[in-house]
């Protein structure tokens, strides 16, 4: 089987590093470990950082392009004279024409062309235009002439598979046989236990906001095409487009230094690209081409829809029997992953011998999803956090003692189940309870008035976030003591540059100021897998590592030829190597004739293999409080507590940055977050920032507390740290809806806990009595 | 994208009106709302008039007989800040302050308060709806979460406005000018609801804009207060609020008001729910007498039953804030 946690981002497949040499565990570390601001924060905040969105060529014209506002319809004329004419317009492209004959397919099964006749969902690529500005692309692209033959559509994925729904594809509108899994004997399991509860969710799919919107800028050189992108990873990028257009791997070049945020949806090339490249070779000229907010929240990805069932059944004292797990989720048009890993932490978070899952992915008329921060486990945590929280309730446990009870050291669902090299999730259950107070909360006394509060919890797990081969960094000392790293690495707002600025620092003592980073260009950085997965850390630090150990270990040749010492004997102690057993033996850095003379020394460093047999996985608890107002249906988070086990803590500004960003983005898919698709027309109806509800400052706790349970995962990696950037986000909305549980005693299957939906469920209470 | 206009600044309000009688013309205050619609393509213009120079509309100032008047072009901000308004007329400096965003709030006026235009996402969408000059109103069958339980009759829109509820029950009154002079109308009968025209949602002719706002004295002894309820905790439209007054004397309410927000096309006044109260003191079971009356005869839709319990909610809320 391959591992999940190691294909979830395109090409991550590990090529066997061994044999590359791994340094030691570190021991105490100066450097890595404490609250560094960002190297480029001010560039960042100032608007001096240069991103994709940012850049501007000489000639460059603008790109649009006109999409579909059907969820379903076949293209039978695209007319695109008139476009052509009006002012400004450099090229009107579209499915006739032969520059733009490109294959794009969305899944190697289903052929399907760049602007493909048959579009499948709402803002589907029909055709695009070149012009001076964007204001005459945008004209001439609403000027173009399209005949659609309107088809009908399916938009709730609940009703994908009814026989009467039209079907999507050829082969219907299931992508595949359901994925089952089954282990143990899940009915004798069932048959065993004391108390069962068995419980239905939904949970509806959210949109991808990143502040930086989606797209690109392209020029040909000659034979070449630079693209300056907006995305996670520019290798991805580069394989596709050169693939599509039937370029050597050579002749594209990405690059992508800063970027404006992904959360997995800037993990892949998209359309825009060869439009961008298209349109640039047939006029000549570079084209920006950046999609707006509405084309972004259609066509760039979601997290997917999903239905779910869960069956838990346990013994008096709590010790799970089995549990039973079935979900529905929609891909959208196409092949996206719409049902992946729904049902994996009902596999793998708590021990369970009797287990059995079955997972549907869907075609449904709207935009294909892409990865969204922890791909199917919020919403799993969604479904299995709320059932264990519902079966506590009928054991009459804790729902803290019930999940400590359950806890695994074994990753069950793997073939053999192989340890995990570290699972700090006891220490994240009881550590976290102690902090936010816990047992007294729940120990309170239970309001009856119009407002009441409530105290939740939930726990996680993420199936990656352990990082792997293959990674390639170069880390060059210069004769001054300072220092570059090259890494190909994106850094998507995580604070990946500084991180690993952090890694050199520690290695060579060099000052974080003194330290340059270039990354995230396939023309001039090395090869590193996208930044998505949570896996960034642990990938590219103990590259960065490596390479700043065979800096040092040249340098401390060069220093102890000069000082007719063994290197063993010396050490690097600010801008000098000294010698270990006599401080006054030293020189300083920047007065090495040696090192003079080879004016760089250049470190390269490679991502070793991961511990055989053994799984990395990063853990989570999280709590909180919330008060509910019953009149009104509102609902506030008041505080929150969020308990991270992912191994060495590496700076822990950042990590509380991610910690706090993905509880947020936990609270929007908990209170306000829903894509909603009109079902009159299939058409999104609320493709804006207002109608879509992200979630505001107002909507967060003032009080967002990270506990870093900071343990360094020897076993791991060289760096001791696991991801953090997707668990931190796994069981919040759980945790909010058992809070709200907690208060008023209602469960809350399906999100958003909004007041249109909690004060249905509060009135139908009322009716039941 | 937003279309072609020609751009006027005119320096006096007169001047603003004789250039607003070219057909296609429309007026740009804070343009918050207006450059969205016209990049949205929700209606479009061939010129602005840009009226945010014209001193006639601006300022707070006490009027003669001891009430109010706030220049249209008075930003929500401004309201919200003033200690007058706030101690005089708490339902409108709550409204304000309720509205939108702080950014919003800064530049957004109170005139395009009151005038903005709905919400309704199919109005707002690419949906030819019969506000748009459609045939049918796509909430009847569609997702109507957030439209109306009052007054819709032919178009389910609510009015999105914060303040325009705390100033039908404050009994204000709107100065408009236009080519033919100008004229006061009361509050409750400057907002259309949809079954007398549903192509607009105000009494504002064309060429016609919004210049002041003007409050009465407010009586001894009366208190007021806006309360929201929305999906977001900032920067959303009411999914049901209630502007309420209450004059009180000798331990009685001797007069009171309740305009209901995110309830109907236009400021939805419940007079049944008011009577209820009159000669009764305010304390909890009068309240929810009310807010009982408040509610009754709303005809949901498929999806906003729940308003009628978010309304009843937010009247006695709002009512006991007064308490």
């Amino acid at each position: 089987m391959k591992d999940p946690g190691t294909t979830l981002v395109e090409g991550a497949l590990p090529p066997s590093a061994a044999g590359a040499e791994q340094p030691e565990p570190w021991g105490k570390t100066t450097v890595v470990g404490t609250r560094q601001p960002r190297i480029d924060g001010y560039d960042r905040v100032s608007g001096k950082a240069v991103y994709p969105s940012d850049v501007i060529l000489p000639d460059m014209l603008f790109g649009a392009i006109l999409r579909c506002p059907h969820p379903h319809a076949t293209v039978k004329k695209a007319v695109t004279a008139k476009a052509e004419a009006m002012p400004g317009v450099r090229a009107v492209i579209s499915g006739a024409s032969p520059a733009a004959d490109v294959d794009w397919h969305y899944d190697p099964k289903l052929a399907t062309k760049l602007f493909d006749p048959r579009c499948r969902f709402e803002g589907e690529a029909v055709a695009a235009v070149a012009a001076e500005t964007p204001q005459q692309a945008w004209d001439a692209a609403r000027a173009i002439e399209v005949e659609y033959e309107v088809l009908p559509f399916v938009a709730d994925e609940r009703r994908a598979l009814d026989p009467a729904a039209p079907r999507i594809h050829d082969g219907g509108n299931r992508f595949d046989e359901p994925d089952r899994y089954r282990r143990g004997d899940p009915d004798a399991g069932f048959a065993a236990a004391d108390k069962v509860v068995e419980l239905s969710f939904h949970t509806a799919a959210e949109l991808h906001t990143p502040m930086e919107l989606h797209g690109c800028v392209a020029r040909w050189d000659g034979a070449r095409l630079t693209l300056w992108e907006s995305t996670q990873g520019v290798y991805p990028v580069q394989q596709r487009v050169a693939a599509t257009l039937d370029l050597p791997l050579s002749s594209v070049r990405v690059i992508g230094h800063y970027m404006g945020g992904g959360f997995g949806s800037k993990l892949q090339a998209d359309k825009y690209d060869i439009v961008a490249a298209v349109l640039a070779k047939v006029t000549a000229r570079p084209v920006k081409l950046f999609l707006t907010r509405e084309e972004t929240l259609l066509c760039v990805g979601n997290r997917p829809p999903s239905t779910m069932r869960v069956r838990i059944g346990a013994k008096k004292d709590g010790t799970l029997t089995a549990v039973e797990f079935t979900g529905l989720g929609a891909s959208g048009a196409y092949p996206a992953g719409g049902a992946a890993l729904l049902d994996w932490l009902a596999r793998d978070l708590y021990a369970c011998p009797n287990v059995r899952c079955e997972t549907t992915d869907v075609a449904i008329n709207a935009g294909p999803a892409r990865p969204f921060r922890a791909p199917g486990h919020p919403q799993g945590a969604w479904a299995l956090e709320q059932a264990i929280d519902a079966l506590a309730e009928a054991l009459a446990i804790d729902p803290l003692e019930l999940r400590l009870k359950n806890l695994t050291t074994v990753s069950q669902t793997r073939p053999g189940a192989p340890p995990f090299t570290s699972t700090g999730l006891r220490r994240c259950l009881v550590e976290g309870a102690a902090a936010f107070g816990w047992a007294q909360a729940r120990g309170r006394a239970r309001s009856e008035g119009v407002v009441r509060r409530g105290v939740g919890m939930a726990a996680g797990m993420w199936v990656a976030g352990g990082g792997g081969p293959p990674s390639t960094v170069v880390v060059k000392l210069f004769a001054d003591g300072s220092a570059n790293l090259n890494m190909g690495a994106s850094d998507i707002g995580t604070g990946t540059r500084t991180v690993m600025a952090m890694v050199v620092a520690e290695e060579l003592g060099t000052p974080l100021d003194r330290i340059q980073v270039e990354n995230a260009d396939t023309g001039t950085t090395q090869y590193a897998t996208a930044s998505g997965g949570s896996k960034t850390v642990p990938t590219e630090a103990p590259a960065v590592r490596a390479a700043a150990l065979a800096v040092k270990r040249q340098l401390l040749a060069i220093a102890g030829d000069e000082l007719k010492l063994p290197p063993s004997e010396l050490r690097i102690e600010g801008d000098a190597v000294v010698s270990v057993r006599d401080p006054k033996l030293k020189r300083k850095i920047a007065e090495m004739q040696g090192f003079r003379r080879r004016g760089v020394l250049v470190g390269v460093g490679v991502r070793g293999p991961n511990p055989e047999g053994k799984v990395v996985n990063p853990f989570a608890a999280q709590f909180c409080e919330v008060e509910v107002n019953t009149r009104t249906g509102e609902v506030r988070v008041l505080r929150f507590l969020s308990a991270n086990e992912s191994g060495r803590v590496m700076n822990r500004l950042t990590y509380d940055s991610q910690v706090i960003g993905g509880v947020t983005m936990g609270i929007g898919l908990a209170l306000t977050e829903e894509r909603v698709l009109d079902r009159q027309t299939g058409k999104m109806a609320n493709r804006n920032w207002h109608d879509y509800k992200i979630p505001t400052a107002l909507d967060v706790p003032t009080e967002i507390v990270s506990l870093p349970i900071d343990a360094p995962d020897a076993e791991a990696n060289s760096a001791g740290a696991k991801g953090l950037g997707e668990p931190v986000t796994i069981p919040t909305a759980a945790a909010v809806a058992n809070a709200v549980h907690d208060a008023v005693g209602v469960r809350v299957t399906e999100s958003p806990i909004s007041p249109m939906r909690l004060l249905g469920l509060l009135a139908e209470r009322r009716k039941r009595g | 994208m937003l279309p072609n206009f020609s751009y006027v600044r005119p320096a006096t309000l007169a001047a603003a009106i004789e250039q607003l009688a070219a057909a296609g013309s429309r007026v740009h205050a804070g343009g918050t709302d207006l450059l969205g619609c016209l990049r949205d393509e929700v209606f479009g213009a061939d010129k602005l008039v840009a009226i945010g120079g014209l001193a006639e509309l601006k300022g707070i100032a006490p009027s003669a007989d001891g009430g109010l008047r706030i220049g249209a072009l008075v930003t929500l901000a401004e309201i919200a800040a003033s200690r007058e308004i706030a101690s005089r007329y708490p339902a409108l400096a709550q409204g304000a302050a309720a509205a939108a965003s702080p950014q919003l709030r800064n530049q957004g006026t109170l005139g395009g308060n009151l005038c903005q235009r709905p919400r309704c996402w199919y109005f707002r969408g690419q949906f030819h709806c019969a506000r748009k000059g459609g045939e049918k109103c796509f909430a009847v069958e569609g997702e109507n979460q957030f439209h109306c339980v009052f007054g819709g009759e032919v178009c389910f829109i609510v009015h999105p406005s914060d303040t325009a509820p705390a100033l039908v029950a404050l009994d204000a009154l709107f100065r408009i000018a236009g080519p033919g002079g100008s004229r006061l109308v009361p509050a409750a009968k400057f907002f259309v609801l949809p079954g007398v025209d549903y192509t607009r949602e105000n009494v504002l002719r064309p060429g016609e804009i919004l210049t002041d706002v003007v409050l009465p004295a407010p009586p001894p002894g009366a208190r007021g207060g806006y309360r929201k309820v929305r999906a977001r905790g900032a920067w959303d439209f009411a999914l049901g609020g209630a502007a309420v007054t209450a004059e009180i004397a000798a331990g009685q309410v001797k007069q009171a008001r309740i305009v209901l927000s995110g309830a109907a096309p236009a400021p939805w006044r419940v007079p049944e729910a008011e009577r209820t109260l009159v000669g009764s003191p305010l304390d909890a079971a009068s309240v929810a007498r009310a807010a009982e009356a408040a509610v009754r005869g709303a005809q949901p839709l498929s999806a906003n039953a729940y308003k009628v319990d978010l309304l009843r909610g937010v009247v006695e809320e709002a009512l006991l804030a007064l308490v």
